[in-house]
């Protein structure tokens, strides 16, 4: 049977309203942007596929099932060698090749470069901290937010991303110089 | 209290978060790509839906003929 518009429409809404969330947790875990996208497409796909039992879910159960294919999807890829080494191959150069849309080109290449020592030091970080500040920072959730999507207490999560921070604090002491 | 290297982390972070954000255009081609097109209704489908139900209306509104002999008409 076709797709109706209401169909079309609701799964819009789903889709808007946790795209950033799953697109930062797959940033988290898998590192590669195009494989975090081709993640965050099949975790849809699947939502897609499986509208009439997550429409009429609350929004926080919701997260939750998404999250769950979300989940089962990372850790199908960290089984396949050829992501691995795809992921791995960009964490190498993924520093280096950003841009962003801050005015000023001598200003842009500063911030450049201390973006691209924060994404190795975001690297550096353990996967389970590195996940939580990326849904946290790039995914706009809460604490509370990002517990109910990982199945986590809120306070574990707060935890770590202290955790996180702290060890980001510690790798980049020029900071204090510059400021 | 907030020291001038955690303001400055609190920065570098949003910036960090923005260029790494999924863009709108790429988040619509995911989109795109998942909802198949809905079909549109054909042109003509609203003035034939107007037709049939007019026909429908008109005979069940309609004398029948036993009905009007009946009378004697």
């Amino acid at each position: 049977m076709p797709p109706s518009r209401d169909d079309a429409a609701v799964f819009t809404r789903i889709f808007d309203q946790h795209r950033h969330a799953v697109h930062a947790y797959f940033l988290g875990r898998v590192a590669d942007p195009e494989l975090a996208r081709d993640l965050v497409q099949e975790t849809f796909l699947r939502a897609w596929r499986r509208l009439s039992e997550l429409a009429p879910l609350p929004e926080e159960r919701q997260r939750a099932w998404i999250f769950t294919v979300a989940r089962n999807l990372a850790i199908d890829s960290y089984r396949a060698s050829a992501a691995r080494q795809a992921a791995e191959e960009a964490l190498r150069h993924h520093a280096a090749t950003q841009d962003t849309t801050v005015a000023g080109p001598h200003l842009q290449v500063e911030l450049d470069e201390r973006l691209a020592q924060l994404d190795a030091a975001i690297r550096r970080l353990p996967e389970d901290q590195r996940v939580i500040l990326s849904m946290a920072t790039a995914g706009g959730l809460t604490s509370r937010e990002i517990g109910e999507a990982l199945g986590e207490p809120a306070g574990t999560v707060r935890y770590r991303l202290s955790q996180a921070r702290k060890q980001l604090a510690g790798e980049r002491l020029d900071l204090e110089d510059e400021a | 209290m907030t020291t001038p290297a955690r303001h400055d982390l609190d920065e570098l972070l949003a910036a960090w978060a923005h260029a790494r954000r999924l863009p709108d255009a790429d988040a619509e081609r995911i989109r795109q790509a998942i909802v198949p097109a809905v079909p549109a209704l054909e042109a003509t489908w609203w003035s034939e839906f107007n037709s049939k139900l007019s026909t429908a209306i008109t005979r069940a509104t309609a004398t029948p003929v036993p009905a009007l002999a009946a009378l004697g008409a």
